[in-house]
């Protein structure tokens, strides 16, 4: 979150828009986005037959354009959109769209400081990135982009993409390869039958991804070098978060998976399903989601299982901050539960969203759904009001404060509040 | 001889056909449980309501489209079962061994299941020699499992109307249901023990999983 | 045992010719006592050694009853000339012989259950030959066009190779179609939070796009919030599971349901189609350990039945004259649905004619089970093995037969023409479009 130090956390209510007078001044309003620090939030609204512009807290950007879509803020506070004009399309950032345009752009993107954004373009047929306006020049002619990612500081900028033209029904060039990663423009020397799951390591320096090798054999590969070891197959590799040599993976071997750590198995147990490995801000601890048998869901810290299981799924973990605590979403007959080290807190939800923790570690955050209304949830019980809509709270850097953006009523609400008070 | 074979090798059958038939399922249950998924996808409300449209005639669609394959299959499985257990002889026998006894079926009737029992083996064997999808899948193991099955039963008849030899057919008929109680758990013949399971597992994955039903 | 004798009109797939040639006996011998010791546990074991060979499954069998009566194509001589074999022989065998077991076992059973149903030990004769497909496919041995589309899968996480952009700009483009009928119709991209997120299968936005259309008029008039993803994960289908390329299968709906996830709705509902629903109900939540899906999946069939009975949608003029249906065995006979499917065709049809035999007893498209999708050098012997097909419908009279099932309407199609029927195929929501009543507020304004 870019700046979150500068952000106004003495406020303790601003009204920032009616959003429900939007639905009489325009035809239609579509769901709204805000702001990382909660100031602006913003609807696509159509005006007439081709017709759409965007309303930021009210006010409309100056140009309408034939189609829009895709209204995302970047993390510091500019409003992107895609938007086509003269049936070509391009990026919108602020109301101003770029000069150049494409056949196709989708799939914005922002580094975490928010400098850098990207998005994928297509032009006469040619695929690419459009990095901070510019297209990345590259020596091969791209059939396709997969997926991309970026790195926290926005230098390196990594896509999956079909770097070799494959004919219709071609298994043996399928075969052979023909994907591969183009990072900042240049593709990796080899091309794989599969890429998948990429992954950029906090420093930008190194990039991994899962490869396919054969029908039923996978593997990791980082900055375009292979791991000797195969597997039966993958899921997508994750870097510690600060030492870039160091890669988690799932492998499943022999119908069980495994976590292994740079192509070595590191627990000895294997699990009916293992996914979502993640490490600990510090990089000392991995938490991951793990079903010891078919259909029972937990999540194992460090190899070693929760006793409580899940009878449908279990989501991503988080860690608090010291890296003591792991929080984890999971589903259970129906209901969607808050699950912190192995303990139910409060009732079931329609709906959790992503839990965050206090800095200490004491409270867990999060916003639910029940029966339509959105709240917030502290510690998996709900305060306050209703919502109709409410975004994920954010806690404040010196651990204070939480902010909560809602729209109550039609009116948008960012409220500042102090965390021992909810 | 007739004290060796209905001594001893009594024993030694029902030995075998109980710890041998206990071991398979043993067997049995624990592939399955490395298999992972079978026992979670498994309810007994769905196994009961497969069994009870698979165990009672003419209870589901298919053997409705078929009554004639069906009256002799069940005749020939119900008769195969009961008589032998309720023939006033065998528990004649049980009583004096262990002083064991229990009720009995009138001998003209159990003469009359022998006879459905043989005639059921006769059906199997035209079906086996004569329909062309059956006649396909049969190997000498099929032939030699429906004689295991009809000999204890063709020679219980001849015995019983002391037609040959009886001491001699007596024998080999003794001889006979021995070979057959052994051969049940490890042949094909271990349908009587697996069926249940077999339907149990079909029932549940097409009530409890997707939500239709299998008769 | 003797030999089945097999005649068939031989068929030449590249992609099977070769890997014979290429595949060695080590390399069989290899997988197929991997995928038997690892793979597989207590159901084949018991399956094998409880069948007494009785052959009782043969009536349920459209390619027997089709083919007069075929020996080569009963169910039990399926199992018998494929994975009774491998179990016997311990993988010894040679690459002709793979080859055999995959047009048998691809080309030749749709995996449509039904002779399970007719198995006195239920013993899921389909089940085995999904074993023979996964040593198949692990060996390389799948014939062309499935494997193609297998690896349009693993590419593009869709059946079509359609691209990322592409599959976006057709939404954009049938969003403005399905204003054509109701003006303020959306089809809202990336919703989080929505109530709905609606899934295809790839040959939706590449051949029939007019679907994305209807379901954009049909969601409008019903008044529900819901919303499709602009990344993939938006197909619901899945070939790799009838390839038997289990890890990609996995991959596929693990995507699918991790979209679902991510854009926090609170149910899939999905299009028209029945191995789809298989491969995201059923085979992809259990290869991925969850019992269920995440977020609970509703076909097609279910969602109109609960729109037309709750009336959010209603019904203002019923499609004419005699028509009939397609019971698809994958939501039918193995998804409980055929009561609710003749609810909804008797909702929007005044002369709803139905088949013999109906609802789980009916006989299979014969394009399932990715049998359609081996492509055309197969068609021939795939629309001669369903005349029982084109004799049941025939039977029916109708102008129209309503396929809920894109495989179901495929290979009906080609049925339809190859025997002549004179008949309409069409799918639920195209006579539904037509039936339905548009509320006066959201017609198009008369200019």
């Amino acid at each position: 979150m870019s700046n979150i130090e500068s952000w106004d956390w003495e406020s303790k209510e601003k009204m920032l828009a009616d959003t429900a007078e939007w639905k009489d001044r325009f035809e239609d309003v579509w769901e709204p986005y805000i702001s990382s620090d909660g100031e602006k939030i913003a609807s696509i609204i159509k005006i007439g037959e081709g017709e759409f512009n965007i309303c930021v807290n009210g006010n409309t950007w100056e140009e309408p354009f034939e189609k829009m879509w895709y209204s995302r803020f970047s993390p510091d506070g500019r409003l992107t959109a895609l938007i086509s004009k003269d049936a070509e399309w391009t990026m919108a950032v602020d109301g101003v769209a770029l000069e150049e345009t494409y056949e196709y752009i989708w799939d914005t993107k922002f580094s975490a400081d928010g400098k850098t954004i990207v998005a994928i373009v297509k032009q006469d047929g040619v695929y690419g990135m459009l990095v901070n306006g510019k297209v990345w020049e590259c020596p091969v002619k791209l059939e396709s982009i997969a997926s991309h990612a970026i790195s926290p500081d926005g230098n390196t900028v990594a896509a999956i993409a079909q770097t070799v033209p494959l004919g219709q029904a071609d298994l043996d060039g399928f075969l052979k390869g023909t994907w591969s990663v183009v990072v900042n423009g240049k593709p990796w020397n080899d091309n794989f039958v599969g890429i998948y799951g990429l992954a950029i390591s906090n420093d930008g320096k190194k990039v991994a991804a899962e490869y396919r090798a054969a029908i039923c054999e996978y593997g990791i590969v980082v900055n375009g070098n292979p791991w000797i070891e195969k597997f039966g197959c993958t899921w997508e590799p994750v870097f510690h978060p600060d030492k870039s040599d160091e890669i988690i993976v799932p492998v499943r071997q022999a119908g069980q998976w495994f976590l292994a750590k740079n192509g070595r198995i590191v627990w000895d147990k294997g699990f009916f399903s293992l996914l979502y490995q993640t490490y600990s801000p510090d990089g000392n601890n991995i938490a991951v989601a793990v079903a010891p048998q078919f259909g029972k869901w937990t999540v194992a810290v460090n190899g070693q299982p929760w006793s409580v299981t899940f009878g449908e799924c279990v989501q991503k973990p988080c860690f608090s901050p010291d890296g003591r605590k792991v929080a984890v979403i999971a589903k259970d007959s129906g209901k969607w539960l808050l699950v912190v080290d192995g303990a139910v807190l409060g009732e079931g939800y329609d709906n959790i969203w992503q839990p965050v923790f206090s800095p200490d570690g004491d409270k867990v955050i999060c916003k639910v759904e029940k029966n339509g209304k959105y709240a917030v949830a502290v510690n998996g019980e709900i305060r306050g009001k209703n919502y109709e809509a409410l975004w994920n709270p954010v806690i404040s850097p010196d651990g204070t404060r939480a902010m909560i953006c809602g729209v109550e009523s039609g009116r948008y609400y960012r409220k500042v509040v102090s965390l021992s008070n909810i | 001889m007739y004290e060796f074979v209905s001594g001893p090798l009594v024993w030694v059958a029902f030995i075998i056909f109980i710890g041998g038939s206990l071991y398979r399922i043993y067997n049995m249950l624990s592939k399955s449980k490395k298999e992972n998924v079978v026992f979670p996808h498994m309810s007994l409300k769905h196994s009961l309501a497969s069994l009870v449209h698979w165990v009672i005639p003419f209870n589901n669609q298919y053997m409705r489209k078929r009554p004639i394959f069906t009256i002799i299959s069940f005749a020939f499985h119900i008769c195969l079962i009961i008589a032998p257990i309720f023939l006033l002889a065998h528990v004649i026998l049980w009583d004096e061994s262990w002083n064991m006894s229990w009720w009995t079926i009138p001998e003209a009737v159990t003469d009359w299941m022998t006879i459905i029992v043989i005639i059921g083996c006769i059906f199997y064997l035209h079906r086996r020699l004569t329909d062309p999808v059956v006649k396909n899948v049969t190997d000498g193991s099929d032939y030699l499992l429906l004689a295991i099955t009809a000999l204890p039963f063709i020679t219980g008849f001849i015995a019983y109307h002391q037609l040959f030899a009886y001491k001699t057919i007596l024998i080999i008929h003794i001889l006979a249901g021995e070979i057959m109680l052994i051969a049940i758990p490890f042949t094909r013949l271990s349908h009587m023990l697996f069926f249940v399971f077999t339907r149990a597992y079909f029932g549940s994955e097409q009530g409890h999983v997707k939500n239709s039903k299998d008769w | 045992m003797k030999p089945t004798i097999v005649k068939r009109e031989p068929v030449v797939d590249e992609a099977l010719d070769q890997c014979e040639a290429r595949l060695t006996e080590e390399q069989i011998e290899k997988v197929v006592n991997e995928v038997i010791d690892k793979e597989t546990g207590g159901r084949l074991w018991t399956y094998v050694n409880t069948c007494i060979h009785c052959g009782l499954c043969a009536e349920a069998c459209h390619w027997f009853l089709s083919n007069d009566r075929d020996v080569s194509y009963a169910p039990v001589t399926k199992v018998k000339d494929t994975i009774w074999v491998l179990l016997e022989k311990k993988g010894k065998v040679d690459g002709a012989f793979i080859k055999r077991c995959s047009e048998i076992a691809h080309t030749e059973c749709n995996l449509c259950r039904r002779c399970g149903m007719y198995c006195p030990f239920g013993i899921d004769i389909a089940y085995m030959l999904l074993v023979v497909r996964r040593i198949c496919a692990k060996l390389g041995m799948v014939p062309l066009y499935l494997q193609d589309t297998v690896h349009s899968h693993a590419a593009t996480m869709n059946q079509m190779w359609v691209k990322p952009d592409e599959w976006i700009d057709t939404l954009q483009w049938q969003e403005e179609e399905g204003q054509g009928f109701v003006p303020s119709a959306r089809l809202p991209l990336e919703k989080e939070g929505a109530d709905i997120m609606y899934s295809v299968i790839g040959p939706e936005p590449k051949f029939l796009a007019q679907l994305l259309g209807n379901i954009t008029v049909i969601m409008k008039v019903a008044g529900l919030d819901w919303t499709m993803p602009a990344t993939a994960g938006w197909d619901n289908s899945n070939m790799a599971m009838y390839s038997g390329d289990f890890e990609i299968m996995a991959r596929v709906e693990r995507l699918h349901h991790e979209t679902a996830q991510r854009l926090k709705v609170k149910r899939i509902v999905m299009g028209e189609c029945g191995h789809a629903f298989r491969g995201a109900e059923y085979d992809g939540p259990t290869w991925m350990g969850w019992m269920k899906p995440p977020i609970p999946i509703v076909h097609a069939i279910s969602f109109y039945y609960d729109l037309i009975k709750s009336g959010k949608i209603k019904i203002a003029k019923k499609a004419k004259g005699p028509i009939t249906v397609q019971d698809p065995c994958n939501v039918v006979r193995n998804g409980g649905l055929g009561d609710k499917l003749r609810y909804i065709m008797n909702a929007v049809c005044e002369d709803f004619v139905d088949v013999t035999p109906n609802n789980r007893y009916n006989y299979c498209c014969n394009a399932g089970g990715g049998v359609i999708n081996v492509g055309p050098p197969w068609k021939k012997k795939r629309v001669q093995g369903n005349r029982i097909k084109a004799e049941q419908f025939k039977r029916t009279g109708a102008h129209t037969i309503v396929t809920p099932c894109h495989n179901c309407h495929s290979g009906i199609e080609d049925i339809v023409d190859f025997y002549k029927l004179g008949m309409h195929v069409k799918f639920f929501s195209d006579i539904l479009i037509e039936a339905m009543e548009i509320p006066e507020h959201l017609k198009p304004k008369e200019e």
